[in-house]
């Protein structure tokens, strides 16, 4: 039987972040993850690194933990955060006392709020409103990249032994005597199902956590929390953009490399997995988004996604956007089952601190005093400056500081020789995230790429302006070339199930040029490719 | 400016065979093209429907479908048309509106078509005994591998072989099919020596991509010359040489028959008098100017090419003469849940209603305009794509419009 000292369950920012905090710590750790990494909310969110503003009314010791964390995660994750600052703006409608207390909270939890002039603003943000804005302030927001931070917290807890296994579903757990010996997974492909001997595991599902608390007979108060967000295809704003006022929907925009994130919306939903979103909550987004910046509708709007925020329900406590955005660990041992933790609630900024607490608690279980080092020490290794001359010899210098970003010191090395070595390799199979064919060669032939969209989550093909229509016919060819997976041969199969997937986050937001992209979709693929198959009847 | 007989707003399919039609029809004709329509992005292959007989699968479609304007009688008009001045541009094309033709397609499935070009057409590909697919070293989008194994499920009893060719097109940048097909039309017998390397029998044939040069059939004349085996060109991606050189032949064809064709011309609004249309407004980028018609043929494109917007949901326009635009009210028919759907999709059906001399009309079926016709992809009440029916309602639209 497959054994590690801790079973972590989750794939999410969490879970990973414990999974590298242990074995950082020389703790044998396995996690397990029934999706792909990052499918749910650590992926599925504006990609905000909180400067801890937003809650500095409301909850000052999340502000606090915020802006530490915030600067832990721009030094140890350089290459994840685009620091690109935040405003908060109060517009006209939005009430002024807001204002001094936020100014105050702000003051009093440590964050930088610096007030700046209108003129200053509008130069800065050239497309808010000037009918709407009343006032503006910096603050030490940035975007962060919550795929590449995944991969970098496996390629860093790998280098200490972490291990990882993708399309994993835990089905239940072996306890003897209410102690917990091993953990019951499923292979999502396969279907084989097998045991993890373990001596503690910890439950990090975020909205999935109360399903995987059921299965070992335990009640957990978390309550999943949809809230759903828009990708324009520009760079509306150049910072990430606040409303000055109580938290409600649509009130964030966040830049990233080239789109621009606007949510979201928060709603309870029964079950984490509805990522479903509809044209009346894109509606309602444009309708705040464009108080903010009036002529919002004129952008193209990439897709819309929508994920859950996994919201810790306390006993009797509150939920929605009321409910705290603060974490709660639950050492099952009270429950009469021992060697079993849950971690719930949090976001994404403190992800790294929920598991160093987490870990704390695992480790002094364990006997082990190792200190946590999660915050000193880098994800990754920074890619040479040599390297990085290396392969500009063979394309654009910005897609070369994304592939190096994207691929780590040691697999940017490997497509860098099959670069030099074989001409053809250096053909970009993705225009827009400049992916040459050596680097989706590359995440092709991993064994954990079983779909696509498991080479989209790590090469960001097919997630930029063409949303898959050049892309999309040449990863499933290079995919079913290289893939290691029986599934990758299944090269139709596999097509249009990734633009399937494109489909959905199209698919409310159909409207402007959205419209017209889409039939170049059906133009090349269901008319030149004929796709589905089949002859006349 | 003297007032031209038909003026055609577009060059896209629809807007260059209607200039044709016209202009055959002895008009002085003027065509204003903005962009470069969708052709470039097609496949070249005329699609009717996605019947065994269109012809006959025509006739059952619902009253409001643009076939049932148009008729059998001018579809298979323009149909004749179309391949006769396909041939006079040295073009060759294949086909009926009876029946349907395979083509490979670059995922390796088959794609059927009413009028398909010759060096596409893989009809014989059930006779064959040997398949070789070929790539070309360092040209891009073209997955022989993956060809290979589709194909493979339709022909589960032939002989495959994947063969790769170096033509020596490796250089600084990406190649495409439009730069190996440039490559190839001044110098189309490095094509030929390097497919004579293969080891191939009378009976077998071989898939290349679409790269027989630009224009017409020159380049695929002088190789097919030199070596016995069929060869077939497939589809790929956009920008297509198959369809540049259909829209290269058409505008050949208006050259020599005497239409005006002003690039770049961007129609903003139509000069209108009651219920006559008598002239378009062009703008350029120093000024507008008005370019008067006694008949005016709107053939715009639909979302793709901008002949139809739409800026907020339930609110598609018609830009030029803010014509009425059928659509289907409501997110839920608005799209299907799977984009390759069962059923047609309902933001493709958008688009204007028409008379049977294709001019449009309101709700009440009244007409708006006396002379003008709208043709192509702008025209409402079908899924070109869910019924494979793009090319064909382009052509059988311009045929009518034109001659109406």
């Amino acid at each position: 039987m497959e054994k590690a000292t801790v079973v972590v369950i989750g794939g999410g920012a969490t879970g990973l972040g414990i999974l590298r905090d242990l074995s950082m710590r020389g703790v044998k750790a396995l996690l397990v993850e029934k999706n792909d990494l990052v499918n749910g909310a650590s992926s599925r969110y504006h990609g905000l690194l909180h400067s801890g503003g937003r809650y500095a009314v409301k909850d000052q010791e999340a502000a606090r933990e915020c802006i530490i964390e915030n600067q832990i995660m721009r030094k140890i994750g350089k290459s994840c955060v685009e620091p690109c600052g935040g405003m908060f703006t109060r517009l006209d409608i939005d009430d002024e006392a807001y204002e001094e207390l936020w100014v105050k909270g702000c003051k009093d939890s440590g964050i930088e709020a610096t007030p700046i002039t209108l003129d200053e603003a509008f130069k800065l943000e050239p497309r808010l409103s000037r009918k709407h804005v009343k006032s503006a302030y910096l603050v030490p927001d940035a975007a962060v990249d919550g795929f590449r931070m995944a991969w970098q917290l496996v390629d860093s807890s790998k280098r200490y032994g972490g291990q990882v296994k993708t399309y994993t579903e835990v089905i239940g757990f072996d306890t003897v005597n209410g102690e917990l010996r091993g953990v019951k997974v499923r292979d999502q492909f396969t279907g084989e199902e097998y045991e993890i001997g373990c001596d503690i595991a910890v439950n990090a599902a975020g909205g999935w956590a109360g399903f995987v608390g059921k299965l070992a007979g335990v009640e957990i108060g978390v309550q999943p929390d949809k809230g759903t967000l828009i990708a324009f295809n520009q760079r509306i704003v150049n910072h990430v953009v606040n409303r000055l006022h109580k938290s409600s929907d649509g009130d964030i925009f966040v830049p990233h490399g080239s789109i621009t994130i606007l949510g979201t919306s928060s709603m309870s939903v029964p079950n984490p997995e509805d990522t479903s979103t509809s044209r009346a909550e894109v509606e309602s987004l444009l309708k705040i988004g464009e108080q903010t910046f009036e002529d919002l509708r004129d952008f193209r709007i990439l897709r819309t996604f929508a994920g859950s925020r996994p919201l810790y329900i306390p006993p009797g406590g509150a939920v929605g956007r009321s409910a705290s955005r603060g974490f709660a660990i639950v050492d099952h041992d009270n429950d009469g089952l021992k060697g079993f933790f849950t971690i719930v609630g949090g976001k994404f900024t403190t992800y790294r601190l929920m598991a160093e607490k987490m870990c704390n608690q695992i480790c002094a279980k364990l006997g082990n005093d190792t200190p946590c080092r999660t915050a000193e020490e880098p994800l990754v290794e920074e890619v040479s400056q040599e390297d990085k001359d290396r392969a500009k010899k063979f394309f654009p210098s910005y897609g070369v500081n994304l592939a190096a970003t994207r691929l780590g010191v040691d697999r940017f090395k490997k497509v860098v020789e099959r670069l030099e070595s074989d001409p053809e390799s250096r053909e970009l199979v993705c225009e827009c995230e400049n992916v040459t064919r050596a680097e989706a060669e590359e995440i092709c032939k991993d064994d954990t790429s079983f779909i696509v969209n498991d080479v989209r989550r790590r090469t960001r093909i097919g997630m930029g302006t063409c949303q898959g229509n050049f892309c999309a016919l040449r990863a499933a060819a290079v995919f079913s070339e290289m893939g290691v997976e029986p599934t990758a041969k299944d090269s139709l199969a596999r097509l249009r199930e990734f633009l399937q997937g494109r489909w959905k986050g199209i698919r409310p937001v159909l409207l402007g040029r959205t419209l017209r992209e889409t039939e170049m979709t059906r133009a090349i693929y269901e008319l030149s490719m004929n796709v589905k198959g089949g002859a006349p009847q | 400016m003297k007032p031209f007989d038909v003026i055609v707003i577009g060059g896209g399919l629809a807007g260059l065979m209607a200039a044709a039609v016209a202009a055959d029809n002895g008009q002085r004709v003027a065509l204003l093209t903005y962009g470069s329509g969708s052709l470039p992005l097609a496949s070249g292959a005329i699609d009717f429907l996605n019947a065994k007989a269109p012809d006959v699968a025509i006739k059952n479609l619902p009253a409001h479908h643009p076939y049932k304007k148009i008729g059998l009688k001018a579809c298979d008009a323009a149909a004749k048309f179309f391949v006769d001045i396909a041939a006079k541009a040295d073009l060759p094309y294949n086909g009926r509106l009876s029946a349907q033709i395979p083509i490979v397609t670059a995922v390796g499935t088959l794609k059927y078509s009413a009028l398909v070009p010759e060096s596409m057409d893989a009809s014989n590909l059930v006779n064959k005994k040997k398949i070789f697919v070929v790539e070309i070293k360092g040209l891009k989008d073209f997955y022989a591998a993956m060809i290979v194994d589709n194909l493979k499920k339709i022909f589960p009893d032939k002989t495959f072989e994947v063969a790769k060719l170096d033509l020596n097109l490796l250089g600084g940048r990406d190649i495409t099919c439009m730069d190996a097909a440039q490559i190839i039309s001044v110098n189309e017998q490095i094509l030929a020596d390097g497919l004579k390397t293969l080891d191939v029998g009378d009976d077998d044939a071989i898939i290349i991509p679409p790269i027989f040069g630009l224009e017409g059939n020159s380049s695929r004349a002088a190789i097919k010359s030199q070596l016995r085996a069929e060869i077939l060109e497939t589809t790929c991606l956009p920008p297509s040489p198959t369809g540049i050189r259909l829209q290269r032949a058409f505008i050949k064809y208006l050259q020599s028959s005497g239409v005006r064709i002003f690039e770049n011309s961007k129609v903003v609004r139509g000069v209108v008098d009651g219920k006559k249309v008598t002239g378009v407004v062009v703008e350029n980028s120093v000024r507008e100017k008005v370019f008067p018609a006694r008949k005016v043929i709107l053939a715009t494109g639909g979302f793709y090419s901008g002949g139809i917007t739409m800026r907020d949901f339930d609110q598609p326009r018609e830009p030029i003469f803010d014509l009425p635009v059928f659509f289907p009210t409501g997110a839920e028919n608005w799209s299907n849940e799977q984009l390759f759907s069962d059923e047609p999709q309902g933001f493709s059906m958008t688009g204007i209603f028409t008379d049977e001399s294709l001019r449009p009309i309101d709700e009440s079926g009244e007409i708006l305009f006396e002379n003008l016709h709208v043709v192509g992809a702008n025209l409402g009440g079908s899924d070109f794509v869910f019924e494979r029916s793009a090319g064909g309602v382009a052509i059988s639209s311009a045929y009518k419009g034109a001659t109406s």
